[in-house]
């Protein structure tokens, strides 16, 4: 039975083209796996890859592209389940943005021998089965909070970074890029860089709470390298009344609340990516390579320090407010 | 169903209850009971109509349907099942005796993180194995030991082993993840050849073959229907001269047994031991029982049943990916197939 339907399957797959694409060159279903659905991060990924659509789709080539991710937030497993679900659909390419490093190694290869190609997105893999990697230089980025954080100290202080979760790539190249470039100055002591917040902002609060209870008489800088790290801890600062400068507080990327606390003065500093860009040129990048043509092995997105001084220029500004309603209405 | 008797007043022993605890109250010469073979039927058809209604919704989709009719996607799919289905043959143990397991996501987060630490200090994979399992029998005794020595609610102590197994999980493993990248054991679950049905990763033979065994221990084995017995009525249980404290400790045990080793599948899967891994896995362990036709009160279920009741969950999950659904409808879906299945179920006791 099984065996039948699988032949009869190409049949069906002309049917639809034809249909769909009526004479023009060819369609494309373009899976798109995010970590994570809530986050603004990943909406603004999402963003992205519409746009690519919509752009192809003025060029006359029909791209669908399917949005979807974990069950649970932060589940590798689940997460692997969505990559071998759309293996088994046959899409034409999936972008995926890895959980984890090793865990997706297996079915990404998979998906590879099955003729889906993969691109990989935001996070690193540790493999070289897919096509291309589009992200943001995430050590760069951690090196370019550090420095920041040196400036703001004045060269000399106490600081925390708080971890995001075990095992991401991108938030753990960040860590260290920071860490590293802390190394180079003597006078600036590491009071804690060993608590990992979870992926949930409600976990990350708590624990913000906890170590700002713990350090909090101490502590003059804290790097929080994502967003609802960023978000949780800023909250706790506020709740310790150590918001508003007296402790620097540096984020990463540009959630709407972290903006608002960056304009506030509750956040000195944020470290930007762009991923309306990311999704974009991730989706890009896998339908050019269905249509045969080369492309890049690692594509960087770029990355910003944004302060307050420097938010309102105009390039900037596009990076702190996506134009998301644009894209996802 | 048409085939039931006339209202019996008392509710009947299901299939798999003691029959002895339960004698029958019905008025002398009415007939009473639906033909053993119905009731069989009836039992064994309830969770896989499920199954074959889910199965059926998805291939409406004529844009879905050439990809999961096929024996890849099954093969997917049976590989997706694998974890939970483990879970579900000790739950299932545990669900009839009338307890419940929280500490199941933790237990195979735990074992999965032993196994992979043994292996990252080049252990043998045997030895690797060995402590995974160990550390699920471990627990399931200390679960087991509480439950049954104490007297204490099982919510309660497998909620607090919940915390701890997945505590002693992130401190082993530094509250990193553990790669095995290189492991023999990889080979569990590997899909091997992802476009065919054949070869199944051992991993699914594996469970198969439990399932029979199990099967067959519910079924044929004095502990088996002490399972049952104990489920259905624990203080007429003890007072039929069941070591009902003593059954408990092997009922956890048995079942951690099968927490270790899906975590083992669990560390196969995703080639790493990873500390955090599994978090609600006892519900959807929990959920595929009841789909499967247990119920919470004990002395009702079946293994069989609770397989079903994981496959279904999976085909859910995929059939759900590959229509493109977002993933908050999957979430209402899969919890409305749960109270719809159970709900079918006391419908189905109640007619009969």
């Amino acid at each position: 039975m099984s065996a039948l339907l699988q032949r009869l399957a190409p049949g069906w797959l002309c049917l639809a083209l034809t249909l769909g694409s009526l004479g023009a060159a060819q369609s494309y279903t373009v899976a798109v796996i995010p970590k994570g659905t809530t986050h603004e991060f990943w909406q603004s990924i999402h963003a992205g890859a519409v746009k690519a659509q919509r752009e192809f789709a003025g060029k006359g080539i029909p791209v669908e592209v399917i949005w979807k991710g974990p069950l649970r937030e932060d589940d590798r497993d689940q997460q692997i389940q969505v990559v071998e679900n759309f293996m088994a659909r046959h899409v034409s390419a999936i972008v995926l943005a890895p959980l984890d490093e090793q865990a997706l190694v297996r079915p990404v290869h998979y998906a590879t021998e099955a003729s889906v190609p993969v691109v990989i997105m935001d996070s690193a893999l540790k493999s070289s089965d897919y096509v291309s990697f589009v992200a943001t230089d995430n050590y760069k980025g951690g090196q370019l909070a550090g420095e920041e954080m040196v400036k703001l100290l004045g060269g000399r202080g106490n600081v925390i970074l708080l971890r995001y979760a075990v095992g991401s790539a991108s938030t753990e190249a960040r860590e260290a890029g920071f860490l590293d470039t802390l190394k180079k100055y003597p006078a600036i002591h590491v009071l804690s860089s060993d608590q990992h917040a979870g992926a949930t902002r409600e976990l990350a609060y708590q624990t913000s709470q906890n170590l700002l209870n713990r350090f909090g008489h101490e502590v003059n800088g804290v790097f929080c390298p994502s967003e609802p790290t960023t978000i949780a801890m800023t909250k706790a600062l506020r709740d310790f009344g150590l918001a508003g400068g007296k402790v620097k507080m540096i984020g990463f990327d540009a959630g709407s609340q972290s903006v608002v606390d960056l304009q506030h003065g509750d956040v000195q500093a944020l470290v930007v990516q762009n991923p309306l860009r990311m999704g974009y040129l991730a989706v890009t990048t896998a339908v050019e390579h269905l249509q045969g043509q080369k492309v890049e092995r690692r594509i960087d997105t770029g990355v910003w320090v944004v302060t307050a001084q420097n938010m309102n220029q105009p390039e900037i500004h596009e990076l702190l407010y996506p134009p998301l309603a644009e894209y996802l209405k | 169903m048409s085939s039931s008797a006339e209202n019996p007043k008392w509710p009947l022993p299901r299939l798999g209850s003691l029959e002895p605890l339960q004698p029958d109250l019905a008025p002398a010469g009415r007939p009473l009971r639906v033909p053993r073979p119905t009731r069989r039927l009836l039992n064994f058809a309830g969770p896989c109509l499920g199954l074959l209604l889910v199965v059926g919704l998805f291939s409406l989709s004529p844009t879905v349907r050439p990809y999961f009719l096929t024996g890849a996607n099954f093969k997917i799919i049976l590989t997706q099942t694998v974890i939970v289905a483990t879970g579900t043959l000790g739950m299932t143990l545990v669900i009839i005796s009338g307890g419940i397991d929280l500490s199941v996501g933790s237990v195979v987060a735990l074992a999965s993180v032993v196994g992979a630490l043994a292996l990252s200090h080049g252990t043998s994979p045997w030895l690797a194995v060995g402590l995974s399992l160990a550390v699920g029998v471990l627990i399931g005794l200390l679960n087991g030991a509480v439950i049954g020595g104490l007297g204490m609610m099982p919510f309660i102590v497998t909620l607090g082993m919940m915390g701890i197994a997945r505590g002693l999980a992130k401190w082993l493993s530094g509250n990193q993840t553990i790669d095995t990248a290189n492991s023999p054991l990889n080979a569990l679950m590997d899909l091997r050849d992802p476009t065919r049905l054949f070869p199944l990763p051992t991993g699914v033979w594996l469970l198969l073959g439990l399932a029979v065994v199990m099967a067959v221990v519910m079924r044929r084995t004095v502990f088996g229907r002490y399972i049952f017995a104990i489920g259905s009525n624990e203080a007429a249980a003890r007072l039929c001269g069941i070591r009902v404290q003593w059954q408990k400790v092997v009922i956890y045990t048995v079942a951690g047994l099968f927490f270790g080793l899906a975590g083992l599948m669990q560390l196969s899967r995703l080639t790493q031991g990873d500390p955090t891994v599994a978090i609600g896995l006892e519900l959807d362990v929990i959920a595929a029982v009841v789909i499967g036709g247990a119920s919470l009160n004990g002395g009702v279920g079946s293994i069989f049943g609770s397989l079903i009741g994981a496959l279904t969950m999976a085909v859910l999950r995929n059939g759900s990916n590959q229509m493109g659904w977002p993933t908050y409808m999957q979430e209402i879906i899969i919890g409305t197939v749960i109270i719809i299945a159970v709900g079918l179920d006391k419908l189905r006791q109640r007619r009969r």
